[in-house]
């Protein structure tokens, strides 16, 4: 079928627009299969012969496939067919650079130049050429006019950044792939080829920063780059210390004790009521048994006996028994934070004193009401009552170190609280003892305690200050005993507990 | 017992020696008590056997293993959280921690409250993190949901609260374990550009992931456990 047959059908049926069957061949272009590229411009040159592709893109992949003849006629009747178009002359002269004849090629760029002035693809390619040259001068001075003329186009600003990577001036290259990234921020060369450009420098760092900063964007970027922007993240940044200052340690304390009680009352409709609700039904049931139903004792005064004792021992119980298991309980902190386990014991002791108080002060009306009232003895209750907090600040922080070691022991805790609670006289008074076991009796530092209370509250008289200060004493000996123990076990027990 | 081999190699081609050792780990070994007690013979597992590591001051290491090989023990070692059974560490005088990531919170608290706590977890001053309540609203993008109790959040919710809360953190050396996902896409993507400030600023930083592909983007150098 000869040619003019060809042109006669596509004028007779419709063929599809030429745009769409260009892909057809470009297609191949693009996986470099050259020969099987010429073949489709071959059959499209038969539809579309006025079609400017049809015969420069063949001369292109016929240069490829390096049929230089071939190549030259497509192009030179390209040049010949369409006077307008600058991509056939261009290609003309890539192929003249291709056959090693950069003297032909420079002649062929100089006609380009004077038939299409000004155009963005005879500046760009001008440079290259002038590049090729090692015509540096001249090379940037074409790209200059391309940059000047068609700044809001990504190829010259490309071609300017290549130039340096060319020229392996690899921090010039930064720079300019720098404005890239301002001028076009979506476009890839400005990241990935700057990237090259700084592994080029040896600075791997600026490298993968370069390639991250495609997919979190130039503002990320900008955000090292900008000294004055450093300056304000510094300023909001914080180093934690090594090793938390004790006072902050105490702050800490005190503010988890006190979100725990605020979670603890969240849980239920009545909130911090049952603070006051709880211990006042304990006493009721107190008083209706002992108070009115036994009428024991003497009646009034055994109750006050009875409360002014199991009213701080509760306090005491409690506190040991929910301290108990607070390391282990703290085990998942502990894996995720460096903190003292001293800090589980502690918050407990802390939000069982804060429950507290509110049932003092009900003890306190209780007796008012009972016929005790008010007095100057009542200044005494508050060092008992710091010296009782002491006292359970270290058998709670003592229980909760052994706990993780042997967990057997918290099923002997609740026993030991119980036998503890007989062995304090809750509920008898010393005076029943025979004289030879007072020192052992009072050697129960907590019996010692429940009996300074009863001295201040029920018998007006001051407490007996060397019985405190052997407690205190004990103390202060078990306390800087336990401290070493807590520094040494700090590091064992995370591990101890999984 | 596995036997357990240190590879250490440069993630990129080229290596560069960010200059001096912070940190020093000589044979360290960590196992952990499987059974035992009394009357029974106690077994191990080894999670860490004979490791010999330095961590250079600026550098981003990436710790890459299998389940169970000991990244996490890794970073609880560096950290001070354990200390080894075997061997030493030595730190040459800075500051270490672990990002975690929602430590301590409650849910009966509100996000305000565990933004507190959780912070002064973390080594902040209380001060410290009261003075950020307000960046920390608008990088977790809780809105008034920040005075509300944590259990009414979704994990989602959760865990930027959690992230917005570490990260203001500059130790010297930082070490992250999987924290790099965190939330919804969205998130991550704001969470990990973040995280990447870090990780491309001259803080030293040991990042611990499954996955081989982040490790090569963003470390200098990698161990495999």
């Amino acid at each position: 079928m000869s040619q003019d047959n060809i042109s006669e059908l596509s004028q007779e049926a419709a063929l599809p627009p030429s745009e769409k069957v260009v892909q057809w061949a470009l297609a191949a272009m693009a996986q470099q299969q050259w020969a099987l590229a010429a073949e489709r411009w071959a059959v499209l040159r038969q539809a579309y012969p006025e079609l400017p592709a049809v015969w420069i893109q063949a001369g292109a992949c016929c240069r490829h496939l390096e049929q230089w003849e071939t190549s030259q006629f497509f192009l030179e009747t390209a040049v010949e067919r369409f006077p307008d178009n600058p991509y056939a002359l261009l290609e003309l002269a890539t192929l003249e650079q291709a056959r090693d004849r950069p003297v032909r090629a420079g002649q062929l760029l100089e006609l380009a130049r004077q038939r299409f002035p000004n155009q963005l693809p005879v500046l760009l390619k001008s440079a290259d050429h002038a590049l090729d040259q090692s015509d540096d001068t001249v090379a940037l001075a074409y790209n200059s006019e391309a940059r000047k003329k068609y700044s809001a186009d990504v190829t010259p600003w490309v071609q300017y950044a290549n130039i340096a990577m060319r020229q392996q001036q690899w921090s010039v290259a930064l720079e300019r792939w720098s404005e890239v990234r301002q001028r076009f921020p979506q476009h890839p060369a400005g990241y990935n080829r700057a990237a090259e450009a700084a592994s080029q420098l040896g600075d791997d760092r600026k490298a993968r920063q370069l390639l991250l900063a495609r997919e979190y964007g130039q503002e990320w970027l900008e955000s090292f780059e900008k000294p004055e922007e450093d300056l304000q993240i510094l300023d909001n940044k914080i180093s934690p210390p090594t090793r938390r200052h004790w006072l902050a340690f105490i702050d800490l304390v005190w503010t988890k004790a006190r979100l725990n009680l605020k979670s603890e009352a969240n849980q239920n409709h009545l909130r911090y009521l049952w603070w006051i609700i709880d211990p006042m039904l304990y006493m009721a049931v107190f008083y209706l048994v002992f108070g009115l139903l036994l009428h024991r004792g003497g009646g009034g005064d055994f109750i006050v006996f009875l409360l002014t004792g199991l009213v701080p021992f509760q306090w005491f119980a409690k506190t040991v028994q929910q301290s108990s298991n607070s390391i282990v309980a703290g085990q998942g902190l502990m894996h995720q934070v460096r903190i003292s386990p001293l800090f589980f014991p502690l918050v407990g002791v802390l939000q069982n004193t804060g429950k507290q108080l509110p049932v003092f002060a009900l003890l306190l009306g209780f007796l008012t009401l009972y016929g005790l009232p008010p007095n100057i003895y009542w200044l005494a209750f508050i060092p008992i009552v710091l010296l009782q907090f002491f006292l359970m600040a270290i058998a709670s922080c003592f229980v909760a170190m052994l706990v993780p070691f042997v967990r057997d022991l918290s099923n002997l805790i609740p026993t030991g609280i119980q036998f503890i609670l007989f062995c304090s006289g809750v509920f008898y008074s010393p005076d029943t003892i025979p004289e030879q076991w007072h020192s052992l009796f009072f050697a129960n530092p907590m019996a010692n305690i429940l009996y300074q209370y009863r001295r201040v509250l029920m018998d007006h008289q001051w407490p007996d200050w060397s019985g405190m200060g052997w407690v205190l004493l004990g103390c202060l000996l078990a306390g800087v005993l336990l401290l070493w123990f807590y520094k040494r076990v700090e590091g064992i027990l995370p591990r101890v507990v999984v | 017992m596995s036997a357990i081999q240190l590879d250490v190699s440069p993630a990129s081609p080229i290596i560069k020696q960010k200059g001096e050792a912070i940190i020093s780990l000589q044979n360290v070994g960590v196992r952990y008590k499987q059974r035992g007690g009394l009357f029974q013979k106690s077994q191990y597992y080894q999670a860490l056997k004979d490791l010999n590591l330095e961590i250079y001051r600026g550098e981003t290491l990436g710790v890459v293993g299998r389940n169970g090989a000991g990244k996490s023990t890794l970073l609880k070692l560096i950290a001070g959280i354990i200390k080894p059974d075997s061997g030493s560490i030595t730190n040459h005088g800075v500051t270490v921690s672990l990002l975690a990531l929602g430590a301590g919170f409650e849910s009966e608290l509100s996000g305000v409250d565990n933004a507190i706590l959780g912070g002064m977890l973390l080594g902040y001053r209380r001060a410290q993190i009261e003075a950020r309540l307000e960046d920390i609203r608008e990088f977790a993008e809780l809105g008034d949901f920040m005075d509300q109790p944590v259990k009414t959040y979704s994990t989602g919710m959760r865990s930027r609260l959690g992230f917005a809360v570490a990260m203001y953190m500059t130790p010297d050396v930082l070490l992250l374990d999987e924290v790099l996902s965190v939330g919804d896409q969205h998130f991550r993507k704001k969470a990990e550009a973040e995280m990447m400030k870090k990780l491309h600023s001259d803080q030293t930083v040991l990042l611990v992931s499954h996955s081989e592909d982040q490790i090569k983007r963003v470390c200098d150098r990698k161990i495999a456990l």
